[in-house]
């Protein structure tokens, strides 16, 4: 019994002495949105200049589904370990994740948010939302913008479109619908003539597609917002033998939607750049830990966009998602 | 030397306390090897995290050592939180002061709440439909309501008092500066900020008051007894002059208050009301419940065990994050322990009487 007791005590003492060794070390968390390959990917860019700068980084377990009741109890659960310096994070809710990040930014752990962001994302004025360092993420309006730009060549410049979003209360792809409408109004000849919200349910957004062509059967075009959005549309477009007639645009490169484009069932993708997202948080995080570096309120990355005719090029095989 | 009995007498005690030695087991890991795992912060983090569904689990104890099961919960959640927000947010556009609009938000959706346990309790009582069908029936309904009054959208820009007793404590603690109340201290500098040590949250010491108050009622009350009886036989319960009907339409609409008061907990947590809210967290409230000793062949169980049923299983979703091991593993490990404790159940009684 007695070696036993010594066993585990040596056992504890051995533990903590590790612990204080690495302790020297910078910790960041990072506490993704939700287990897709976009945030997959950011996650092995802030990697790769976590190891880089010799940051240790400490992702948290990525959430099964979109929503603050998935990723607050993890996000909790992360930051209560007590040893991290900073903390990046996709916030699921503009609202929701404001006092639950406030109370963390005032334990003395700086944020930053990633792609999404705290109510309008503008944190360069005072506000109860303006703690975080910096919004690290793609303006989605500009792309929003661009795709619509895009849909326009694609369809000559006039037709209907209609646009599959995921969740109203999702800052990324709000911006995304507001970017579009913006950009489809420049052309007179097009009209987007409806807007459904999947939440993020494949089946559902099959369903809302299906629905909005028996309405307006001459729709020319659908913007799925993310890969489940445009994934469903495919779906209806397909059930409705219509593939080919109906051109779909979505966002984000996955290896899923790039093969999807090879094989023709989607026409247009608008490529964010989520390793260079997450390799920037680090780097800022970084600079500002150790130098003291004043982090711009908003920095934001450009897009790529893939169509049939560059998609197998060398030089765009960087932007795909892995 | 230890003689045989003895042996068995330690291991029938032991094996009782199986749950309790398993949560202690389930602790000591998670601080041995873990990052503060037994800090303050964390322990209150379990707290919090395991509200919903100790809410649930303790409404289902009820119903489950009746004999019987209350499936509608998972989206009863969804329903009453959808309707506390969808009130609160009606209120405030009418211009009504925050916190007329915050309270009767959560007595509405409290009171409405209420109906469906109501209409299981009549049907499982009444009509004799299985609890099962009856309940799962509601399931759906529950849902189904709930989609349409939130207009298949979060209800969000909720009242911000909201979010300050759902993110509140009860006390704040600056060490040896300031002790106050509900309220952060005011004036503080960024590093006291820092400093500050936020004591109990608030959704916990509204979750625990109402498990506490139906934990007597359970354990020390004529109601309790006749809940307990009812689980033993039917027969003999109306033999002895117990009103079946009635007790049982009442076990169901306690199953559904709670449902509810778990819906409100979620809005105040989320600051929104989303229909599909506590769906997830069915399961783990039956399998908290049965964990904790309650037969689902009714006549067995407590609020204890189900209050340890439901630690076991927060302990080790949140120590999972902290040891960042992927918190699907949190299935297998609690589907094991569910098996096991069904075992334990089943070998118990023969241990005990010296049957091999």
């Amino acid at each position: 019994m007695k070696r036993i007791v010594i066993g585990l005590l040596c056992v504890c003492l051995l533990l903590s002495f590790v612990a204080g060794v690495s302790a020297k070390k910078l910790k960041f968390a990072f506490m993704p949105g939700i287990a897709d390959p976009f945030y997959f990917t950011m996650e092995k860019g802030a990697q790769a200049m976590a190891d880089k700068l010799g940051v240790e980084l400490i992702v948290g377990e990525f959430p099964k589904a979109w929503g603050p009741e998935y990723q607050v109890p993890i996000l909790k659960a992360l930051v209560a370990r007590g040893d991290i310096d900073l903390l990046f994070t996709a916030p699921t809710s503009t609202e929701a994740l404001i006092p639950v990040l406030k109370e963390i930014y005032d334990s003395g752990i700086p944020v930053i948010t990633v792609d999404t962001y705290l109510k309008d994302g503008d944190y360069s004025k005072p506000s109860n939302y303006s703690f975080p360092l910096s919004y690290i993420g793609t303006d989605n309006f500009l792309g929003g913008q661009v795709v619509a730009g895009a849909m326009a060549v694609l369809l000559g410049g006039k037709g209907k479109v209609f646009l599959e979003n995921t969740n109203p209360d999702v800052s990324s792809v709000m911006g995304r619908e507001n970017g579009f409408r913006a950009g489809i109004e420049i052309f007179p000849e097009m009209e987007l003539v409806g807007v459904e919200y999947c939440l993020d349910l494949q089946e559902t957004a099959a369903a809302q597609v299906s629905a909005a062509l028996q309405k307006d059967p001459d729709i020319a075009g659908v913007f799925g917002v993310n890969v489940f959005s445009a994934q469903g549309a495919y779906q209806a477009i397909a059930s409705a033998g219509l593939v080919g007639a109906v051109k779909i645009a979505t966002w984000d490169a996955t290896q899923t939607l790039i093969e999807a484009l090879r094989k023709g069932e989607i026409d247009l993708i608008l490529a964010q750049m989520p390793a260079e997202m997450g390799a920037l948080c680090v780097e800022w995080g970084y600079k500002h830990l150790t130098e003291g570096a004043e982090v711009p309120k908003k920095i934001i990355p450009g897009f790529f966009v893939f169509t049939k005719d560059n998609v197998n090029d060398a030089d765009a095989q960087q932007y795909i998602y892995k | 030397m230890m003689d045989k009995a003895d042996f068995r007498e330690i291991l029938v005690i032991l094996v009782k306390r199986w749950i309790l030695i398993f949560l202690a087991i389930e602790l000591v890991f998670f601080a041995v090897f873990g990052t503060n795992y037994l800090s303050l912060r964390n322990l209150q983090n379990i707290l919090l995290t395991s509200t919903v569904v100790l809410l649930l689990a303790t409404g289902q104890t009820f119903v489950i050592i009746t004999g019987g099961i209350d499936l509608s919960v998972g989206f009863m959640v969804g329903f009453s939180g959808v309707i506390c927000a969808k009130v609160m947010v009606s209120l405030q556009a009418a211009g009504i002061s925050q916190s007329v609009a915050v309270s009767s938000g959560i007595a509405v959706a409290l009171i409405l709440g209420l109906l469906p346990g109501l209409i299981n309790g009549l049907l499982v009582a009444r009509l004799r439909v299985p609890p099962f069908i009856a309940t799962f029936g509601m399931y759906g309904i529950a849902y189904g309501f709930a989609e349409i009054i939130s207009n298949n959208v979060p209800i969000h820009n909720l009242p911000t008092l909201v979010s300050s007793i759902g993110h509140g404590y009860l006390i704040y603690w600056l060490p040896e500066k300031a002790f106050t109340f509900f309220k952060i201290p005011e004036n503080l500098t960024r590093l006291e900020l820092q400093n500050l040590v936020p004591i109990v949250p608030n959704v916990t010491v509204i979750a625990f008051i109402f498990v506490a108050i139906f934990a007597f009622i359970l354990a020390k009350t004529r109601f309790g007894q006749h809940t307990y009886a009812i689980g033993g036989s039917v027969d003999a319960a109306e033999r002895a002059g117990i009103n079946v009907k009635r007790h049982l339409i009442k076990v169901y609409m306690i199953s559904s208050f709670f449902a509810s008061l778990a819906g409100v907990c979620y809005v105040l947590m989320f600051i929104t009301g989303r229909a599909p809210a506590g769906s997830a967290r069915l399961l783990d409230a039956v399998v908290a419940v049965v964990i904790g000793g309650a037969s689902l062949y009714g006549g067995t169980g407590s609020i204890g065990g189900t209050i340890i049923g439901v630690l076991i299983i927060g302990v080790l979703q949140i120590g999972l994050v902290n040891l960042g091991v992927p918190t699907y593993n949190l299935y297998i490990a609690v589907g094991c322990i569910l098996i096991l404790a069904v075992l334990v159940d089943q070998f118990l009684p023969k241990l005990v009487h010296g049957k091999d």
